[in-house]
């Protein structure tokens, strides 16, 4: 290898010292300041780590709201909740996008800026990364007791064979070397531990990455909900679906044309202890097609288990009751026979509302609004659900007639009714159990409830970022764990003539520092390195020609007992910034 | 598989058996404080070079284990006060030699051996504590057949006994006993309020929790939380004894306080704060990735801003503002501090506040 010139300064610097060097006084706003000054300042400063490190208090202040306020994404409906309740108030959180942190373009602003920054300080590291990579080490100090590690000892060989077999045990360890150019001097330098910095890009970059795939979810994935009654079969196209959110690049064909039915679904909850109420397992099962024609499968949906189908997957999310309703209009004809899924609210133990509409009704349009409760029992005249099975269960009916309001053009909820246009025929809610009649009062007809069948609710997700998010996730964690254990380090290996005097031609100064060893271990990495230097000299000092028992035998310093403890010594700290780490 | 009481109650009684062995170990380390002989002060001039070799040896580690075998026994070296920061208080201190940090020559046992005997009993409570803390944890789960961590209360149980299984070690490694009255003292108030305020029986999980990610989301988030726990008492020493030092500076304290001169320097609780954040923080990352993927099998999405993984995030964006803050200039040490107690306070409001009163999918607490 040859002497390459040194280098003046370490090409590896970190991006606290650049940091430290850029706020040193160069380059400050002043007079004189040109546009392109400016834009130079600018970009310092926001690829300086004390920037970044305010972009990430940025960061985490800005998501507290997010998990404070109601979201639109996860939680529409204490959103509406909220402008009820805060009327004042709700309109100026929204305008600020409070009630929508997370794709508010203020957050945005404070992530580009902090993954700008991040771009800003990883590329340039890249680039000293692959240049120092391509420089050699320094030169060995000359006094290498003064670095932080060091150790020395006598060996029978002579300086230049001494330095040789240093090189071998140091490149056996994956050191990089450097000798020097002139072959009269015995030294040796050696470096290694680049992996920390390429952990160190590896986590920024993957961060990167990871952003960049959930990017990649938003434009080219969907996200769709469907409620399912036992028994009935859905397509997965844009009509059959309750809520369709696509991405900003993805139409309804991009849809998957499976079908899926759920044949049977059944929820265990737990019957006794202070857990009692508590579901114990979910169980849906489902035939499926993947394509239209295609075999019918069957599957078992559970939570923490979905379905995958032709590029998405279909998740059990929810579940309730459907009660089943017969009802027979004046004229005696059964105009509606249909489960009637109900929804339960926060009350607990799947006590569920819903409401029954019957267009077809004759002479005047009927509808129900109802609540079904699965376990019943009268608490102080007011029915309660104490337990989330369908054990006693009951509905009870507010019947209406009159105009439903359905060809108004304005778009209704299945699970509400709007009364303004019918009259109420019952005055108090009727309590059936399953098999029972309600007659309605002016021969208008009957309504029995027949039954009840569950329902579950379906989310239907396709997202291309997932895997990539996954893999940069791990690469970012693979990076961090790279660049916290690895540890920059260079040792040097000095050997110095003593005349052949008592056998101990020559004196060995080992010494060794590293730049960032917050984990800790050097030490005793250094220890071993030096020991085991030590003993391939003893060894190839026993092996060599030059070699004279009589001679080696009188000095038990040269090679004796004590091999795998070199004297190491803690020196003070020296300027030693010619051989560390500017 | 119904929930086993007998193994319940067996893993209550260790738990409070642990409880109370802890609160010993807490008084024995306190009682070194107190009465504990102060370790052999070295004559004036050893002192003096002792303190020049500590300051070397913060600078780089620890003495390596080579220079060990050679030093005679009671030559350890021991930071002399407050080193780095310590002009002040280390020039009117006599040449103590504090009976703990850093790495020292003698192997961890024997340094144990010499530390006297209030400091052997508190360690030896520690163990014994520890032990039965693990028993406890271990029962829970063979009562429940599954991992005992699915609910707050035995999240809490669990995370302490990380804790301390974690400081121990630090105890043994680094010698750091000195420190053992504040961080069992915390493991001792964490557990003494878990057991009375947030109690929870043995029982089943929800189906949503009944999942092998639970083992691996969970028990990553117990191991940091347990690691981040050692980190938050250790950043409180560091900002107390850094305030006493700079109120020294400014002449409104006396130097030379008893306590703050045993503890170890400055330098040598920021080292050991980082290096525990550094084990801490790539466990916690582990955690919020299966986090991620356990909520795409569950939810339908890997990531949804769910009031706790928003808090997750935050609290991890913090402790990565953390290990940044102390590579710029201007945030190492004090700043440094405030920023990962931030962080440690955010995963207690996550844990305590956002879990039990904030509505979102990962209530499971069981707090009622």
């Amino acid at each position: 290898m040859t002497d390459v010139r040194a280098p003046e300064a370490d090409p590896f610097e970190s991006a606290a010292e650049q940091d430290d060097r850029e706020t040193a006084g160069r380059d400050r706003p002043g007079r004189g300041f040109s546009l392109a000054d400016w834009l130079k300042w600018g970009w310092r400063q926001l690829t300086s780590m004390r920037i970044a490190l305010v972009l990430l208090f940025l960061l985490a202040l800005g998501s507290v709201p997010g998990s404070m306020l109601p979201q639109e994404g996860t939680n529409p409906a204490g959103v509406q909740q909220y402008y009820a309740s805060h009327p004042a108030l709700a309109p100026l959180l929204n305008h600020l996008g409070l009630f929508n942190v997370f794709a508010a373009p203020w957050f945005a602003a404070i992530y580009l800026l902090l993954f700008t920054s991040l771009v800003g300080c990883v590329v340039p590291r890249t680039f000293r990364l692959v240049g120092s990579a391509r420089t050699l080490p320094p030169r060995a100090p000359r006094h290498l007791a003064r670095l932080p590690r060091s150790a020395e000892y006598g060996t029978a060989l002579a300086p230049v064979q001494a330095v040789e077999v240093a090189a071998t045990v140091l490149a056996g360890h994956g050191f990089r070397l450097r000798r020097p150019a002139d072959a009269g001097e015995a030294w040796l330098s050696a470096e290694k531990g680049y992996l920390r910095e390429v952990g160190n890009l590896l986590f920024h970059l993957a961060l990167l990455g990871v952003l960049v795939s959930v990017a990649l979810g938003g434009l080219f994935g969907y996200k769709a909900d469907r409620l399912l009654v036992q028994g009935t079969t859905f397509a997965d196209t844009q009509s059959a679906l309750d809520e369709f959110y696509p991405g900003r690049f993805v139409s309804a064909t991009d849809l998957g044309p499976f079908t899926i039915t759920l044949n049977q679904f059944d929820a265990s909850y737990i019957s006794s202890g202070v857990q009692r109420g508590q579901p114990a397992s979910f169980d849906a099962q489902i035939s499926y097609t993947a394509h239209p024609g295609g075999p019918a499968l069957r599957d078992n949906l559970e939570v923490n288990r979905p379905l995958s189908v032709d590029g998405a997957k279909v998740y059990l999310i929810g579940h309730g009751y459907a009660p089943v309703f017969k009802v027979t209009d004046a004229r005696g004809q059964v105009v509606y026979d249909q489960p009637t899924p109900f929804i339960s609210g926060s009350s607990g133990n799947f006590l569920s509302q819903g409401v029954v509409k019957v267009p077809d009704a004759q002479p005047e349009q009927l509808g129900f609004t109802g609540v079904f409760v699965p376990t019943a029992v009268e608490v102080d005249g007011v029915l309660e659900s104490v337990f989330p099975a369908a054990d006693h269960p009951v509905v009870s009916l507010i019947a209406y007639a009159g105009n439903l309001g359905e060809n108004s053009g304005i778009p209704q909820s299945v699970y509400q009714m709007d009364t303004t246009g019918m009259r109420q025929l019952t005055a108090d809610p009727q309590v059936l159990v399953p098999g029972q009649s309600l007659k309605l009062p002016d021969g208008q007809g009957t309504i029995t409830f027949t039954g009840y069948v569950p329902w579950v609710s379906l989310a239907i997700t396709h997202d291309p970022g997932q895997l990539p998010a996954l893999i940069c996730g791990l690469a970012a964690l693979g990076g961090l764990l790279l660049s916290f254990m690895v540890r920059r380090r260079r040792v040097f290996v000095r050997v110095r003539a003593n005349g052949p005097a008592g056998g101990v031609q020559s004196t060995v100064q080992v010494g060794g520092l590293t730049r960032t060893d917050a984990s800790g271990g050097f030490e005793d990495e250094f220890a071993s390195l030096a020991a085991e230097l030590r003993s391939a000299h003893d060894q190839a000092a026993a092996n060599s020609v030059l070699y004279k028992r009589s001679r080696y035998a009188k000095n038990p310093a040269v090679a004796g007992g004590r091999l795998s403890a070199p004297i190491a010594r803690a020196g003070p700290k020296g300027p030693h910034s010619r051989v560390g780490f500017a | 598989m119904p929930v086993n009481l007998a193994l319940g109650h067996v893993s209550n009684d260790f738990l409070i058996a642990a409880l109370v062995i802890y609160s010993l170990s807490v008084v024995a380390f306190a009682g070194d404080f107190a009465f504990g002989r102060p370790r052999r002060a070295g004559s004036a001039a050893r002192g003096q070079q002792a303190r020049e070799r500590a300051g070397a040896l913060a600078a780089v580690g620890a003495a390596s284990v080579a220079a060990a075998a050679d030093a005679p026994p009671d030559s350890v070296v021991g930071p002399p006060g407050p080193a780095g920061q310590a002009g002040v208080a280390a020039a009117g201190s006599p040449a103590a030699v504090p009976d703990s940090m850093p790495e020292v020559a003698v192997p961890p046992l024997r340094a144990i051996g010499q530390a006297g005997h209030w400091v052997q009993a508190a360690m030896a409570l520690a163990a014994v504590g520890v032990v039965a803390h693990t028993v406890a944890v271990v029962t829970r789960g063979l009562a429940v057949h599954r991992a005992p961590w699915g609910n707050m209360y035995e999240f809490v149980t669990a995370l302490t006994c990380v804790a301390a299984i974690f400081f121990l070690f630090v105890m043994v490694r680094y010698r750091a006993w000195t420190l053992g009255v504040f961080v069992m003292g915390a493991v001792v108030v964490a557990l003494g309020l878990a057991e009375t305020l947030i109690y929870t029986a043995a029982g089943q999980l929800v189906p949503a929790l009944q999942s092998y990610w639970l083992d691996i989301h969970v028990t990553a988030m117990t191991l940091a939380t347990g690691i981040f726990f050692v980190a938050a008492v250790l950043g409180v020493v560091y900002l107390t004894v850094d305030r006493y030092n700079r109120r020294v500076a400014a002449g409104r304290a006396e130097p030379g306080n008893g306590i703050v001169r045993r503890l170890p320097s400055l330098e040598q609780l920021d080292r050991l704060t980082y290096r525990t954040i550094m084990f801490g923080f790539p466990v916690w990352t582990f955690g919020v990735i299966a986090g991620a993927i356990w909520a795409d099998q569950a939810w339908g999405r890997y990531w949804g801003w769910d009031p706790v993984e928003t808090w997750a995030f935050i609290t991890w964006v913090l402790y990565a503002a953390f290990l940044h803050a102390r590579a710029t200039a201007g945030w190492r040490g004090r700043r440094a501090h405030y920023i990962q107690l931030l962080g440690f306070t955010s995963l207690m409001f996550n844990i305590l506040v956002v879990q039990v009163f904030i509505a979102g999918l990962h209530s499971y607490a069981g707090v009622s």
